[in-house]
C-alpha cells in the first residue's frame, strides 16, 4: 500500500554502519598509528641487531603502506586488499615458496648445514689422536690464569700449556712426586680439592693450540693428550684431504664430500640437485615402493570413504524422505550429530573406543579384533571412522538434492509402469548425480589430504616389516609429514617437499574437474 | 482410514533402520558423556553406562588435586576462546575488505589474483609449517609478541588465510547485492569506504556471520599449527591441552579428557546460538524490490 520500505537494520548492521564516515576514519588512523608504532619499534630493534637490510626493507614496506592509506582517493583497491595481502604473503606465500625451493634441494638428515658449516664440522669432528700423552696438573699463574703443567709420558719433556699456546720449560723446575702427581714450578699454584672440581667443565673444554693445527686436550683431572685434525680443507681443489692417508674427498655436487672410491663423509650440506627429488619417486626403489603403496592406499581410502558415506547417506535420506513419516526432524538432527562434533575430538574418542584391551567396542563384541594393530584391521578402522565422520554431510546433501528432483518425473516413470528400483536407478540416481558429483569430487579431494583421520587414529601405523617410512595406513600427506618431521628412519625434507608438490598437482587437477563440472552445469541451465 | 493405517505399517522398517543408524551415530558421543561422569578415571574402567556417577572429573579440571599436577584447563579455555573470537573478527574484517575490492573494483590483476588465491589453497599446507616455524622464530627475535609460544603469533598465522579461504564465498554474496545501491549512495556523495561500511557490510551480515562462525569454530578445533608454535603447557589452546591428557598416557586420564571434551563444546554451541538469528535474516530482499 505504502511506498516507503520499512527498513529495520539489525543491531549488528546498525553498529557496522557507524564506521561509515568519521568514525571509520578515526579507527583507520588509530590502526595506522598502532601499526607505525609497532613497526617503528621493530625497525629500531633491527638496527640495534645489525640487520640493516631487514630494517631498510621493513621501512620500505611500512612507507608503502602509509603512502597507500594516506593519499586520498587513489589506490582504492589496494586500500582494501593490503591488510589481507600482507599476512597472506608473510605466512602463506613465503612458506609455499620455501617448500618449492626445498623440493629442488638435497635437504635431509646429514644435509642440513650450509657448505662452510659442513666443512668446519667435518674438520672438528674428525680428530686423529696423536701419539703423545702427558701427565698434567692444572695450576694458576701469578695473574690467576689457568695453565696446564704437562710432563710428556715418554720423553719426560715438560711444558706449560696456555690457551695461547704451548711453551717448553726446563724439566728440572718440575717435580713428579711419589704418587705420580706433577708439582708445578715456582710461581704457579696447583689446583687441588674443591677448587679443582669446581673448574671441571672449564678444564674439559680447555684446549692448548699446537703449531701443526692440532690441540692438546685434557683427559680427566691429571692427564692430557695431543690430537690433530683428521682433515684439511684445500681451497684450490675444494676438497677435504685426510691428513693421515692423504685421500681427497671432493665436493660431489650433491651436498657431500666424496672420495675417489665413493666413500662419503657423514656431514654434508644442503645443495641444489635439480629434479632428483621428483624423479626419485620413479627411479629410487626405496622411495618408489612406499610412495606407490601410500598412493594406492590414499586413493582406496578416499574413494571408499566417499562412496560408502555417499551410499549410506543416500540410503538414509531415501528412508527419511517419506511424506508422512513421523519424527523426520528428530531423525535428521540426531543423525547429523557426528558432523557437529569437532573431527579431531571424535578421532581421539574413537582411538579410545577401538583400543585393543580396554576399548568399549571390544567389550561389546564377542571377539576381539586387533583394530589398530593389524594392517588390514587398521585400514578398516580408518575407513569406518572416516565414514562415520562423513556420512552426515552426504545425508544432508542428499536430502536437499532429493527434494530438488521434480516429482512429476518420478510420477511419469511410475505411470509408465516402472518399479521402485527402476525409478530410482533410471530417474532419481542420474538426476541426483548431476547435482552431487562436484561435491563427491570435492569430498574426495578433501579426504585425499585428510591427515587427521589417519594420523590421530593410527599414526599411519602399524608399520610394515620393511624399512619404509610409510606404515600400513599412511596416506600420501601423512607419509610426507613423517618424511619431513619424524626422525628415526632419517628425515628427508627435500623429498617431502617434492611429494607435497605432487599432491598439489593431483588435488588441483581434481578440484579443476569438479569446478568445471559445476560451471558446465550452470551453463546448461 | 485403512489406507493411512496401512501406510503406518509400511513405515515400521524405516523407523527401525533410522534407529539403528542413530545408535551408531550417537554411540561415541554418549560414551564420552558417560566417561565424563564415570567415577573410574581410566579407559579400562569406562563403560557405556557409568557404574557410579561423579562430578570429580569436572572438578579435577578446575581444582588442583593435592599433590597432583598443576591444572591449566581454565587457561587453555580462556586462550582458545580469546583467540577464536579475535580470529573470527579479523577474518571477517579482512575477508570482507578483500571481497569488496574484488567484487566492486576493476583493477589490473583482478582475475589472476582471484585464481591465484583459489590455487594456493590447494597447496598442502602441512609442510609450510617448517617455514612458518622459522619465520615466527626469527620474528620473535625482533618483536617478541610475534615469536614462538605466543598466542598473538598463532593468531597472526591463522589470519594469513583470512583473505583467501572465504574470498569466493564472500565475493559471491557481495556480487548478489545490487550495484544500484552503491550507485545511489555514490550519487549522494558517499566515498567507497562509506559505501563499504554503510551499505555493503550491513547488508552482508548473513554471510559475515557464517564466515565468522566457521572461523570461530575452526579456531577452537585447530590443532596442528598450534602444536608447532606453542611450546609450554601453560600456553596451550584447548585442543592441545585435551590432546596432552591422552597423548602420552591414554589409559589414565580418560575421565579428565572426556569431561574436558564436553566443556570444550560449549563455546561453539554458544557461538552458534548467538549467530543463528543473523544467518536467518536475509536483509537483501527487503532493501531493493521490483
Amino acid at each position: 500500500m505504502t511506498n516507503t520500505v520499512q527498513y529495520r537494520p539489525s543491531l549488528l548492521a546498525w553498529f557496522i554502519s557507524l564506521f561509515s564516515g568519521i568514525g571509520g576514519l578515526i579507527v583507520k588512523l588509530l590502526l595506522l598509528c598502532v601499526l607505525n608504532g609497532i613497526t617503528g619499534w621493530a625497525i629500531i630493534v633491527l638496527f640495534t641487531q645489525d640487520r640493516v637490510g631487514w630494517a631498510l626493507g621493513t621501512i620500505a614496506v611500512l612507507a608503502l603502506i602509509d603512502f597507500i592509506y594516506l593519499v586520498p582517493n587513489r589506490f582504492l583497491p589496494a586500500k582494501f586488499i593490503v591488510p589481507g595481502s600482507v599476512l597472506l604473503i608473510a605466512y602463506l606465500i613465503v612458506p609455499i615458496f620455501f617448500t618449492i625451493n626445498t623440493a629442488f634441494q638435497q635437504y635431509s638428515t646429514g644435509h642440513v648445514l650450509t657448505k662452510s658449516e659442513a666443512i668446519e664440522t667435518n674438520i672438528e669432528q674428525n680428530v686423529v689422536q696423536g701419539d703423545r700423552f702427558f701427565q698434567m696438573t692444572p695450576a694458576r699463574d701469578a695473574s690467576g690464569e689457568l695453565v696446564l703443567v704437562l710432563v710428556d709420558d715418554t720423553s719426560g719433556q715438560t711444558y706449560l700449556g696456555r690457551e695461547s699456546g704451548l711453551e717448553e720449560i726446563d724439566p728440572t723446575t718440575v717435580t713428579v712426586d711419589d704418587f705420580g702427581d706433577v708439582l708445578p714450578p715456582e710461581g704457579f699454584t696447583p689446583l687441588v680439592g674443591d677448587e679443582l672440581f669446581a673448574i671441571d667443565a672449564e678444564l674439559a673444554a680447555f684446549e692448548v693450540p699446537l703449531d701443526n693445527g692440532g690441540v692438546i686436550r685434557t683427559e680427566g683431572l691429571s692427564g692430557a693428550y695431543d690430537s690433530a685434525p683428521g682433515f684439511e680443507y684445500e681451497q684450490s681443489t675444494d676438497a677435504l684431504i685426510a691428513t693421515d692417508t692423504g685421500v681427497a674427498y671432493r665436493d660431489n655436487g650433491r651436498g657431500s664430500f666424496e672420495s675417489a672410491d665413493g666413500e662419503q663423509l657423514v656431514v654434508g650440506w644442503r645443495e641444489y640437485i635439480g629434479f632428483e627429488n621428483f624423479t626419485a619417486v620413479v627411479t629410487n626403489p626405496l622411495v618408489r615402493q612406499p610412495f606407490l603403496r601410500a598412493f594406492v592406499w590414499t586413493i582406496g581410502f578416499a574413494g571408499s570413504t566417499v562412496l560408502i558415506s555417499f551410499a549410506i547417506g543416500l540410503f538414509l535420506a531415501k528412508v527419511i524422505d517419506k511424506r508422512n513419516l513421523r519424527g523426520k526432524k528428530f531423525y535428521r538432527s540426531m543423525l547429523v550429530i557426528p558432523y557437529a562434533i569437532p573431527g579431531f575430538l571424535s578421532l581421539l574418542v574413537f582411538k579410545g573406543l577401538l583400543n585393543d584391551d580396554y576399548g568399549l567396542i571390544n567389550k561389546l563384541l564377542p571377539f576381539d579384533p586387533p583394530w589398530l594393530f593389524d594392517p588390514w584391521w587398521a585400514r578398516l578402522s580408518v575407513i569406518l571412522v572416516s565414514v562415520w565422520l562423513t556420512t552426515p554431510y552426504f545425508l544432508l546433501v542428499c536430502m536437499g538434492a532429493l527434494q530438488s528432483i521434480p516429482a512429476e518425473l518420478v510420477e511419469a516413470a511410475r505411470v509408465d509402469g516402472a518399479g521402485r528400483w527402476q525409478v530410482f536407478r533410471k530417474v532419481t540416481l542420474p538426476l541426483l548425480l548431476v547435482v552431487v558429483t562436484p561435491l563427491l569430487i570435492a569430498s574426495f579431494a578433501y579426504n585425499f589430504n585428510n591427515f587427521n583421520n589417519v594420523y590421530l587414529l593410527t599414526g599411519g601405523g602399524p608399520s610394515t616389516d620393511d624399512q619404509a617410512v610409510a606404515g600400513a595406513t599412511d596416506i600420501l600427506i601423512s607419509y610426507t609429514y613423517k618424511l619431513a618431521f619424524e626422525s628415526g628412519k632419517g628425515q628427508d625434507y627435500g623429498l617431502a617437499s617434492a611429494i607435497s608438490i605432487y599432491i598439489f598437482f593431483i588435488v588441483a587437477a581434481m578440484s579443476a574437474s569438479g569446478f568445471l563440472r559445476s560451471k558446465a552445469l550452470e551453463n546448461m541451465k | 482410514m485403512s489406507d493411512s493405517a496401512n501406510r503406518r505399517n509400511d513405515h515400521w522398517w524405516r523407523h527401525l533402520v533410522l534407529w539403528v543408524a542413530i545408535c551408531i551415530a550417537v554411540l561415541p558421543p554418549l560414551y564420552v558423556v558417560s566417561a565424563a561422569f564415570n567415577a573410574d578415571q581410566t579407559l579400562s574402567g569406562s563403560s557405556l553406562i557409568p557404574r557410579s556417577f561423579t562430578l570429580e572429573n569436572f572438578k579435577g579440571l578446575f581444582v588442583q588435586k593435592e599433590g597432583g599436577a598443576e591444572v591449566f584447563f581454565v587457561r587453555w579455555f580462556r586462550a582458545s576462546v580469546i583467540i577464536a573470537v579475535l580470529n573470527a573478527f579479523f577474518t571477517v574484517f579482512i575477508g570482507a575488505l578483500s571481497a569488496y575490492a574484488f567484487s566492486r573494483f576493476r583493477f589490473r590483476g583482478r582475475r589472476m589474483g582471484m585464481l591465484f588465491l583459489l590455487l594456493i589453497q590447494m597447496f598442502p599446507g602441512l609442510l609450510n609449517l617448517v617455514a612458518i616455524y622459522l619465520i615466527v622464530l626469527r620474528t620473535g627475535e625482533v618483536v617478541p609478541a610475534l615469536g614462538l609460544n605466543k598466542l598473538t603469533a598463532l593468531l597472526v598465522v591463522y589470519l594469513s588465510g583470512a583473505m583467501s579461504v572465504n574470498l569466493w564465498l564472500m565475493k559471491g554474496f557481495f556480487d548478489s547485492i545490487p550495484t544500484e545501491l552503491d550507485e545511489s549512495a555514490r550519487v549522494d556523495g558517499a566515498t567507497p569506504s562509506q559505501i563499504f561500511w554503510g551499505v555493503i557490510l550491513p547488508l552482508a551480515v548473513p554471510v559475515l556471520s557464517v564466515v565468522g562462525m566457521f572461523a570461530f569454530v575452526g579456531t577452537l578445533n585447530e590443532f596442528i599449527t598450534a602444536s608447532v608454535l606453542l611450546e609450554t603447557v601453560d600456553n596451550f589452546t584447548l585442543p592441545l591441552g585435551l590432546q596432552s591428557y591422552v597423548g602420552t598416557n591414554f589409559e589414565e586420564n580418560w575421565g579428565s579428557f572426556a569431561s574436558g571434551v564436553l566443556i570444550a563444546q560449549i563455546p561453539a554451541i554458544i557461538g552458534f546460538v548467538f549467530v543463528q538469528k543473523y544467518i536467518i535474516s536475509g536483509l537483501t530482499q527487503g532493501s531493493v524490490k521490483g
